[in-house]
């Protein structure tokens, strides 16, 4: 065993002997070749990543393409044989239409506000219930968590009635009852406005920061509200940003509650009122598709303009000390 | 500034006892260290004072003022945590002022306080940085500033040493103990490391298994160990033991192992007379690397074999084979020997420590 160690360092330093070098130039020749192989497989299968990704790529936003040819064609035109898909005469009629003949400027307003309201709510109930759940210590802490997130289980359609029982009653109430009812803003925003999701998920990602940190700002005399306010908050933005868009886009496409909950043409969020453009005879397709992409584009942008905070969340694990 | 008293402190974790039946009295100003191997409740003992856990038992009094039940936010202790716990969001300014502007402290308060802590710990350049663009070191710095901002009652430190490299620690060091001279606070410092204990510590517990096993100034728990736990903690290398049994002969008490026989006279060894009859049975020997000498193999000693030398500069550490135990012997670096030498092992009764059947050392 000694004699080896000795003798390493003394055939290391002398000069390779020359059948080696050709036995390793041989090698880095076989290396290569198989290299060549590999990449040319590493082509074809890249070809076909493209393949089915582009098939996916049509089956996601095909729809939503489909929308734009039609909302700048009159109805009439809609029609002709062979199909056209990029109209001979593009027209505006069907905004002018929308913008003067129905209530489309109510019906965003109100979206707006439902959407807005929603996610502002969500994010607050949100993110103190994902604290109380993840810092307090309190009975029943564990079987509450868990009755939040058996709900996840159930389809909205399943508490559709009872939602809107409870909302009927409230608002035969006096006083509250002239805010709090089908019909009203509050009505409509309230039970839209806590996601068992986003409690789970605002839990999940307060539990990640280091606990060094509440036993410091507790030993700095910060009491529970503000490490909340001062600590936790500023360190959970990208979630925040990121639950933001989620409740805010899942809002903005709705439909079963805001159907119920607003039946006054005042209340009416795009979605239902896009709807009512459908006649019972005959629908204007062309208004339809106008109506349907001047609701897609902005929650597109919102996306869009956001899209760098999803990839900083999905990193926000990694929260340096 | 304050006296801290821990009386019959007590932290169980389901049925781990992570702290049992700890008193304590740090009087005001004095740096004590809490010394230990990693799990033997040191730190629990600052998360207890500090009240970031509940004690199971016992009280703890700061200036008299039994605070057991006080809110942590209450206590006004400042500690500094093994990785310093920054706020990661705010920058070295703002993390130095979170606990005055906790305390709703006036803005230029604030700004006198953080520029006077920032000065003495050198870190005025660094107040607009946030804290992952600053090296270990300054992070350190930074906690500390944030701990004597707002001149706390006791200071708790929690390893703070454990994350810088070697030569960073051995400064840090000597600035934490300038600083406690310069600020006089109340301080419990924990640390498994001896040699941090031994130079900061004005006062060392040395802890194992949730209990305090000796408790007193450094030299008097590295000379005058109270067990073998404590001879074997403290020192680099550790103290030799050898086991053996204390047989009682015609009236003279010897230590026996292996064949060899060394007399045991209470008026060199210090122990008792009552206390080594009493002692006969089984016992070790212990004798620390720096009170032995190597003898020449005619000269009076116990025969050995030199296996290891390890040469450290200023020293030379010898590993010597008596009767199958390694023995560690330090001497001077210029010593002739080498592996494999006949040689004769020497010491002085005087600094040779017997430990009983309990492990306990007989002379205390």
């Amino acid at each position: 065993m000694a004699g080896d160690v000795t003798t390493d360092p003394v055939t290391l330093e002398e000069a390779p002997p020359p059948e080696e070098t050709s036995e390793a130039a041989a090698m880095a020749a076989r290396l290569a070749e198989a290299g060549r192989v590999k990449r040319l497989n590493d082509r074809t299968r890249m070809i076909i990543a493209y393949v089915v990704l582009t098939l996916f790529v049509v089956i996601a936003i095909g729809p939503a393409f489909y929308l734009i040819s039609p909302a700048f064609r009159d109805s009439v035109s809609l029609f002709t044989y062979p199909p056209e898909w990029i109209p001979s005469e593009p027209t505006l009629e069907n905004y002018r239409f929308l913008f003067s003949s129905t209530s489309y400027v109510r019906w965003a307003i109100n979206t707006l506000v439902f959407a807005g309201a929603t996610t502002l709510l969500t994010l607050v109930t949100n993110t103190m219930a994902g604290y109380a759940f993840a810092r307090l210590r309190f009975p029943g802490r564990n079987l509450l968590f868990f009755v939040i997130l058996a709900t996840l289980m159930v389809p909205v359609a399943a508490v559709l009635a009872p939602t809107y029982l409870t909302v009927t009653t409230i608002g035969d109430w006096p006083i509250i009852g002239n805010w709090i009812d089908t019909d009203t803003y509050l009505g409509l925003i309230l039970p839209s406005a806590v996601s068992p999701l986003g409690v789970f998920m605002m839990r999940q990602f307060i539990q990640t920061l280091p606990d060094g940190l509440y036993e410091a700002a507790r030993l700095d005399g910060a009491g529970e509200w503000r490490i909340f306010t001062k600590i936790v908050l500023p360190l959970i933005k990208p979630a925040l940003v990121v639950l933001g868009i989620f409740v805010f886009m899942l809002t903005w496409a709705s439909y079963l509650w805001p159907l119920v909950a607003a039946t006054d043409n005042e209340f009416r969020v795009l979605t239902v009122g896009i709807a009512s453009l459908k006649g019972q005879f005959v629908t204007d397709w062309g208004i339809l598709a106008a109506a349907s992409l001047l609701t897609i584009v902005p929650v597109t942008i919102v996306f869009l303009f956001f899209q760098k905070w999803f990839v900083q969340a999905s990193m926000a694990g990694a929260l340096k000390q | 500034m304050a006296e801290v008293i821990l009386r019959q402190l007590t932290k169980h974790f389901g049925s781990v006892e992570a702290v049992e039946d700890v008193t304590l009295r740090i009087p005001d100003g004095e740096f004590l260290v809490l010394l230990g191997p990693s799990g033997c409740g040191k730190s629990t003992i600052l998360r207890l004072i500090a009240g970031l856990e509940d004690a199971t038992r016992g009280e703890i009094l700061i200036d008299g003022e039994l605070i057991n039940f006080k809110d942590p936010t209450k206590r006004n202790v400042a500690m500094v945590f093994q990785n310093y716990a920054l706020y990661p969001h705010m920058t070295v300014y703002k993390n130095v002022a979170f606990p005055l502007e906790t305390a709703r402290m006036a803005r230029e308060e604030v700004a006198e306080a953080v520029q006077r802590a920032a000065e003495m710990l050198e870190i005025e350049a660094l107040l607009k940085r946030l804290p992952e663009q600053l090296s270990g070191g300054q992070r350190q710095r930074v906690a500390l500033a944030r701990a004597i901002v707002r001149q706390p009652l006791v200071f708790l430190m929690d390893e703070p040493l454990s994350n810088l490299d070697a030569q960073l620690r051995l400064q840090t060091r000597l600035e934490l103990m300038g600083l406690h001279e310069r600020l006089g606070i109340t301080t419990i410092y924990v640390t498994h490391d001896q040699v941090e204990a031994m130079t900061m510590g004005q006062r060392i517990a040395v802890m194992q298994d949730g209990r305090i096993q000796q408790m007193g100034d450094p030299t008097e728990v590295y000379d005058a160990p109270a067990n073998t736990f404590v001879a074997t903690f403290l020192g680099a290398p550790p103290m030799n033991l050898v086991s053996g049994s204390l047989e009682r002969d015609n009236g003279q008490v010897s230590f026996r192992f292996e064949g060899y026989e060394l007399a045991v006279d209470p008026a060199t060894s210090g122990i008792a007379p009552d206390t080594l009859d009493e002692a006969v049975g089984e016992a070790q020997l212990g004798v620390r690397p720096e009170h032995l000498t190597l003898a020449s193999p005619d000269a009076e000693g116990l025969p050995g074999v030199v296996r290891f030398l390890e040469p450290v500069g200023s020293d030379l550490f010898v590993s010597v084979n008596v009767a199958g135990h390694a023995v560690q012997v330090r001497m001077p670096p210029d010593t002739q020997v080498s592996t494999g030498s006949n040689v004769r092992l020497a010491f002085d009764p005087a600094r040779s420590h017997i430990f009983g059947a309990d492990s306990q050392n007989l002379r205390s």
